[in-house]
C-alpha cells in the first residue's frame, strides 16, 4: 500500500507495491493521460514529474514512489497554459498525440528548470521517441516554450478546456448562447 | 463465366435489394454521381449523425445547432494525419462558417458514408475477378462500399472520397440558410452572402446560422446545390513555411493536456483489465498453459482461452499480464518460423522468377531489348515493423445481446462485422463508438483485437477493455512484406537507358491483407488463399515515370510463412527503393550528374521534372559527387500522372561513429491544390521521418517464431536527437489534391542510400542500410 501526492492531492493505492505507477496512475486513479508505450522505458509515453524530475512511470514501482510528488500531464496545468503545452500547438508539433503528453512532461520539466534551454539541452532532454514524425517542430517549440516563459512572448494557441456557451459566445460572434441570447447582459 | 453472371453473382454475395441498373447509373455518373447519390442514399442508408434538440441537420453530414456550432460527421479515422481538420475545413470555407464555430464528430460505419475512391482501387482484394480489377464498374464500387459501409481509412483516399459529398451538404445547407433568411427579409436569395457564420445583406443586419436554422430545416433542399466556385485551398508561398495556419487543427488542444481519449483512455463502471498472449508466427493454436499458477493471485478477475489465444482479465492490466507471465502458455502448430527459413523461401522464390513471374505492366518489346541486358543489380529489404506507439486497444460492454465497442480502426465496418460473428450476433448489434489511433500507419487495418475483445467481454460479463503489450503488437501484427528485386536495363548509346525491367519476388501482401480484412480469413488461410497469386497492388509504383521506351514490371509471388500487410508508403516504398537506387547505379556507370540524369528522361513527366529541378535548387544539389554526401531521389505516385502525387529529396548522409548519421533532407512537393498548408507540411516531415526509420531501422528478424528486437529501443527508429534539419517546399498546383502522407516515405530510403553511396563509395543494396555491416 503505497501513499504519495499527485497532482496535489494525497493518494494510497490499494495495490501491491512493485506495481508500475504508470498502472496505478492509469488503472487505479484514472489518469490516462500518461500512456502505455513500451513498458520497458523505451519510448517516454509514460513521463510523469517525480519531485520535479521527469521520468517513467513504467520503470518507477508505486513502492519506490511512496511519499513522493507525483505530477502528471492532468496536473501540468489543469488549463493547457503551460509555455510548453501553448507552444506545442502553437507550432502544431502534434499529430496523433499518443506520444505528446510524454513529450511535453519532458519538454516541461526542462523549462521550468531551465527557460534558456539551448537546441542540444532540448534534444538532451527530450529522448521521447514520436513515430508520426513531430520531431522538426519540437525544437523550434520548446524554445518558443522558453521564450514565454520567460515573459519575452505570449501565446494563446489553445483555449482552456470547458469554456462555457456564453463565453464563447462573447468571443465569436458567430456563436450564441442559447439559452440567454447574445445581447442579453450578463447579470 | 461471363460478365454479367459475375456481376450478378457479386450482387447476391453482397446481398442488396434488386436495383435497376439504370437507376444506379444515374447514380454513377461521372462527377455527378456523388450528388446524385447524396440525394438518393439517405433513404437507403440512414446516416447515424442526428440532429438533437436544438440542431437541424443536412444530409447526413453536418448539423447546425441554434447556439452556432457546426458539427461536421467525419467517417474516417484520425490517426494524426489530420483528416479531422481537413473535412471539417472543407465543410467551414463551402458553407463559410467561421472557423471557430466549427466542431467534428467521428461518426461509425454506414453506407452513407463510402469511400469510393479506395473502393475502386481496392476492387482486386474484394472482387475476385481481373476483368473488374483493371477497371472497376462505378456502378458495382458504389455497391460494394454502400452496401458493406466501406469507409475505410487508408491509402490517402480521405479527400478524394469525401470533399465532394461534404461540400454538396454545405452547400445545401447554405443555401436553405440563405432563403430562409432572404424569405424573412423579403429580398431575393441572390442578393444575400455567407461569410463569417452570417447570411448577410447589404440592407439588414446579418442574421446568424443559429437565428436561422429551424427555418432553414423547414425547407426543400436544392436540387442542386450552389458549390463555391472554389473549393478550399491554401497556397504556398515560397520562404513562409512558418506562416501562420488560417485553420489549425482542432484536436490538438486536447491532445496537448491528455484529455483526448484513445480506445485504452475509456473508462466505464465496473471495467476490467485484459491483456493477452498469442503464439509466436507458425505456431497460432493455443496448446496448453498453467491456470494454476494463478490460483488465489489478487486481482485476477478471469482467465479466457481460445483456439489462437490466452487472456486474463484482471483489476488493473498490470496483474492481467503479470498473470498471464505466470501461466506460461504454450503454442502449436506447424512450426516456429526461423528467419534460416523465411531467407530460404524468398530466396527459392526469386530464384524460380524465370518460370514463376506475372507480367504486371508492359511498353513496347521490352523482353527483345533486355534479352541481354547491359545492366543488372539486385536490391533487398527485410519485414519491418509499423510500431504505432499506442499497441492494439480495445474496450467493450456485453449486455443484453448486445455489444458496444470502442476502438481506432482504419477499416471498422470489418472490425464490426468480425467482433459481431465472433460472438454469434448480427452486426447491427454491434455499437460501434470510432477512437482516435495513437498512430497506426496501416497497422489498424488490421482487426484481430476486435474479434478478442468481443469474445473476452462476451465470457467475462462486464465492461473490459484490451491492450496488447508492445511485444504482442510486435508479435501479432503482420509486418510489411519482406521483398527482393532483380532490376535490369538496357544503356543506349548517350548511356540513358532504352529498356528498363523491374523483376519484383514478394509474397501478394495486398491480396493477403484483402482475405483478411475483406472475408475474415485467419492469417494462416488468407495466406493459404493468395498463395502463389499475382498482386498487381503489392507491386505498385513499379513502373518508372521515365521516358524510357521498353519497360516490364513483373511480380514474382513468394510464398512465406510470414503473414504480411501494407504501411504507410504503400509498396510504392518498395518499388521506390528499387527503381531509385538502380537509376543512380546507372548515373554513376554513365558517368553523369545523378540530377542530370535523371532530368534528361523527364520531358513527359513536368511536374515530376519541376520538383526535381526545385529540389536540387533548394538543397544546394552540387552533382552529387563522390564524398559529398548527397543523394538524390524522386517518387511519384498515383493511377494517372495529371492526377498523381510528386515529391523530389535531397539527402545529405555520412557515416559517424554510430553508424548513418543522415543531417539534411530537402524534399521539393507537387500535390495538386493543398487544402490546409501546414497539414500537409507536417505529413511531409512526418513522411520523412518514417522513411528514415525505414531506411535505418524498423527491420525485424524471426527467432522461434519470435521476432527480434523485442523491444523497440533496438529497432534503430528515430529520435529527436537523430532528426535531420528538414526543408519542405511546395509548388504551387491546379491539379486535383493528392495525399501528403505516404510520399516522404517513398522518397527517403532511396535517396539516403544515394547520399550514403555518395559518402562512401559503398552501394548498399538492402533496406535498413547497413543491415549487413560494410
Amino acid at each position: 500500500m503505497s501513499r504519495m501526492t499527485v497532482n496535489d492531492r494525497p493518494v494510497e493505492f490499494l495495490m501491491d507495491d512493485d506495481t508500475p505507477l504508470l498502472w496505478a496512475l492509469r488503472d487505479a486513479a484514472n489518469l490516462t493521460g500518461t500512456k502505455y508505450g513500451c513498458g520497458t522505458g523505451d519510448c517516454g509515453s509514460c513521463m510523469v514529474h517525480i519531485d520535479g524530475e521527469p521520468l517513467r512511470s513504467c520503470l518507477v514501482t508505486i513502492g519506490e514512489a511512496e511519499g513522493r510528488f507525483v505530477t502528471t500531464i492532468e496536473g501540468l496545468s489543469g488549463d493547457r497554459s503551460h509555455p510548453v503545452q501553448q507552444a506545442m500547438v502553437a507550432e502544431q508539433a502534434i499529430q496523433c498525440g499518443f506520444c505528446t503528453p510524454g513529450i511535453v512532461m519532458a519538454a516541461s520539466a526542462l523549462i521550468n528548470r531551465n527557460p534558456s534551454a539551448s537546441e542540444a539541452d532540448i534534444k538532451a532532454a527530450v529522448p521521447n521517441l514520436c513515430r508520426c514524425g513531430v520531431y522538426p517542430r519540437l525544437v523550434r517549440a520548446i524554445e518558443r516554450a522558453g521564450r514565454v516563459a520567460r515573459r519575452q512572448e505570449r501565446i494563446s494557441a489553445a483555449p482552456a478546456p470547458g469554456i462555457s456557451s456564453k463565453d464563447a459566445a462573447r468571443e465569436v460572434p458567430a456563436l450564441a448562447s442559447p439559452n440567454t441570447g447574445p445581447e442579453e447582459n450578463e447579470d | 463465366m461471363d460478365l454479367r453472371e459475375e456481376l450478378k453473382n457479386l450482387g447476391e454475395r453482397v446481398n442488396l435489394p434488386a436495383v435497376s441498373r439504370r437507376q444506379l447509373l444515374v447514380g454513377a455518373a461521372a462527377t455527378g454521381g456523388l450528388l446524385v447519390a447524396w440525394t438518393l442514399w439517405p433513404r437507403n442508408y440512414r446516416s447515424p449523425m442526428l440532429a438533437e434538440e436544438g440542431e437541424a441537420e443536412f444530409g447526413g453530414w453536418l448539423t447546425i445547432g441554434r447556439d452556432g456550432v457546426v458539427t461536421v460527421a467525419i467517417p474516417q479515422l484520425e490517426m494524426g494525419q489530420g483528416i479531422t481538420t481537413l473535412l471539417a475545413q472543407v465543410a467551414a470555407v463551402e458553407l463559410g462558417a467561421d472557423w471557430r464555430q466549427v466542431g467534428a464528430e467521428p461518426v461509425p460505419p454506414s453506407g452513407h458514408f463510402p469511400n469510393l475512391p479506395l473502393a475502386a482501387h481496392w476492387a482486386p482484394m474484394w472482387a475476385n475477378f481481373p476483368s473488374l480489377a483493371d477497371e472497376p464498374d462505378d456502378w458495382l464500387v458504389e455497391r460494394f462500399a454502400a452496401s458493406h459501409s466501406f469507409n475505410a481509412t487508408a491509402g490517402g483516399t480521405g479527400l478524394a472520397a469525401y470533399e465532394g459529398p461534404l461540400r454538396i451538404a454545405a452547400a445545401s445547407a447554405r443555401d436553405m440558410m440563405v432563403r430562409a433568411a432572404a424569405e424573412r427579409w423579403e429580398v431575393s436569395a441572390e442578393e444575400c452572402e455567407v461569410s463569417e457564420g452570417f447570411v448577410r445583406h447589404s440592407a439588414h443586419e446579418a442574421l446568424r446560422f443559429g437565428e436561422l436554422v429551424d427555418e432553414a430545416r423547414e425547407l426543400d433542399p436544392p436540387d442542386l446545390a450552389p458549390l463555391r466556385p472554389q473549393a478550399a485551398f491554401e497556397e504556398p508561398v515560397f520562404g513562409e513555411a512558418d506562416a501562420q495556419t488560417s485553420f489549425p487543427r482542432i484536436d490538438l488542444p486536447s491532445k496537448v493536456d491528455g484529455s483526448h481519449l484513445f480506445a485504452g483512455d475509456i473508462r466505464l463502471p465496473g471495467m476490467v483489465f485484459a491483456s493477452i498472449r498469442h503464439g509466436p508466427v507458425g505456431l497460432p493454436e493455443l496448446f496448453r498453459f498453467d491456470e494454476s499458477a494463478v490460483a488465489g493471485m489478487r486481482g485476477i478477475v478471469g482467465v479466457i482461452k481460445s483456439k489462437r489465444w490466452l487472456a486474463a482479465v484482471a483489476q488493473s492490466w498490470w496483474i492481467a499480464d503479470q498473470a498471464l507471465s505466470r501461466m506460461r502458455a504454450h503454442f502449436t502448430g506447424p512450426g516456429a518460423l526461423e528467419q534460416a527459413v523465411l531467407d530460404t523461401e524468398l530466396e527459392r522464390a526469386s530464384e524460380q522468377r524465370e518460370d514463376n513471374f506475372e507480367r504486371i505492366a508492359e511498353f513496347g518489346d521490352p523482353d527483345t531489348a533486355l534479352a541481354q541486358p547491359s545492366f543488372v543489380r539486385r536490391y533487398d529489404i527485410a519485414p519491418a515493423v509499423h510500431v504505432p506507439l499506442e499497441t492494439a486497444s480495445a474496450t467493450a460492454r456485453y449486455a443484453d445481446g448486445r455489444l458496444e465497442l470502442w476502438m481506432a480502426s482504419q477499416a471498422p465496418s470489418a472490425a464490426q462485422a468480425a467482433a459481431a460473428k465472433a460472438i454469434g450476433i448480427s452486426v447491427d448489434d454491434v455499437v460501434f463508438y470510432p477512437v482516435a489511433a495513437g498512430g497506426s500507419f496501416d497497422a489498424r487495418l488490421e482487426k484481430q483485437h476486435a474479434i478478442e475483445i468481443a469474445q473476452i467481454a462476451a465470457e467475462i460479463g462486464r465492461p473490459v477493455q484490451l491492450t496488447w503489450s508492445r511485444v504482442q503488437d510486435l508479435q501479432a501484427t503482420p509486418p510489411r512484406a519482406p521483398a527482393t528485386a532483380e532490376m535490369a536495363a538496357r544503356i543506349g548509346g548517350d548511356g540513358q537507358p532504352v529498356a528498363w525491367r523491374a523483376r519484383v519476388t514478394t509474397p501478394p501482401a495486398m491480396r493477403e491483407m484483402g482475405h483478411r480484412l475483406f472475408d475474415n480469413l485467419t492469417p494462416e488461410a488468407a495466406r493459404a488463399e493468395s498463395r502463389g497469386k499475382a498482386d498487381p497492388l503489392a507491386v505498385a509504383g513499379g513502373v518508372p515515370p521515365y521516358g524510357i521506351a521498353d519497360v516490364a514490371l513483373d511480380h514474382v509471388p513468394a510464398s512465406i510463412r510470414l503473414p504480411v500487410t501494407r504501411m504507410r508508403g504503400g509498396a510504392e516504398a518498395i518499388t521506390g527503393f528499387f527503381t531509385e537506387c538502380f537509376m543512380d547505379e546507372l548515373a554513376f556507370e554513365a558517368k553523369r550528374d545523378p540530377f542530370l540524369y535523371r532530368m534528361a528522361l523527364l520531358g513527359g513527366a513536368p511536374r515530376m521534372a519541376e520538383c526535381l529541378r526545385r529540389a536540387s535548387r533548394l538543397g544546394d544539389w552540387d552533382g552529387g559527387r563522390p564524398g559529398s554526401g548527397q543523394g538524390i531521389a524522386m517518387v511519384r505516385m498515383g493511377d494517372t500522372p495529371e492526377n498523381a502525387g510528386h515529391i523530389a529529396c535531397v539527402a545529405q548522409a555520412g557515416l559517424g561513429s554510430g553508424g548513418a548519421r543522415v543531417t539534411k533532407l530537402t524534399a521539393a512537393v507537387d500535390i495538386g491544390r493543398i487544402v490546409n498548408l501546414d497539414i500537409a507540411r507536417q505529413q511531409i516531415e512526418g513522411g520523412l521521418i518514417f522513411g528514415l526509420s525505414l531506411a535505418l531501422g524498423s527491420a525485424v528478424r524471426f527467432e522461434n517464431g519470435h521476432p527480434v528486437p523485442r523491444n523497440i529501443g533496438d529497432l534503430g527508429l528515430p529520435r529527436l536527437a537523430d532528426c535531420p534539419e528538414i526543408v519542405v517546399d511546395f509548388i504551387p498546383s491546379e491539379a486535383e489534391p493528392f495525399d501528403a502522407g505516404e510520399l516522404g516515405v517513398a522518397v527517403a530510403a532511396p535517396a539516403i542510400a544515394n547520399a550514403l553511396f555518395a559518402a562512401t563509395g559503398l552501394r548498399m543494396r538492402r533496406l535498413p542500410l547497413l543491415s549487413e555491416g560494410l
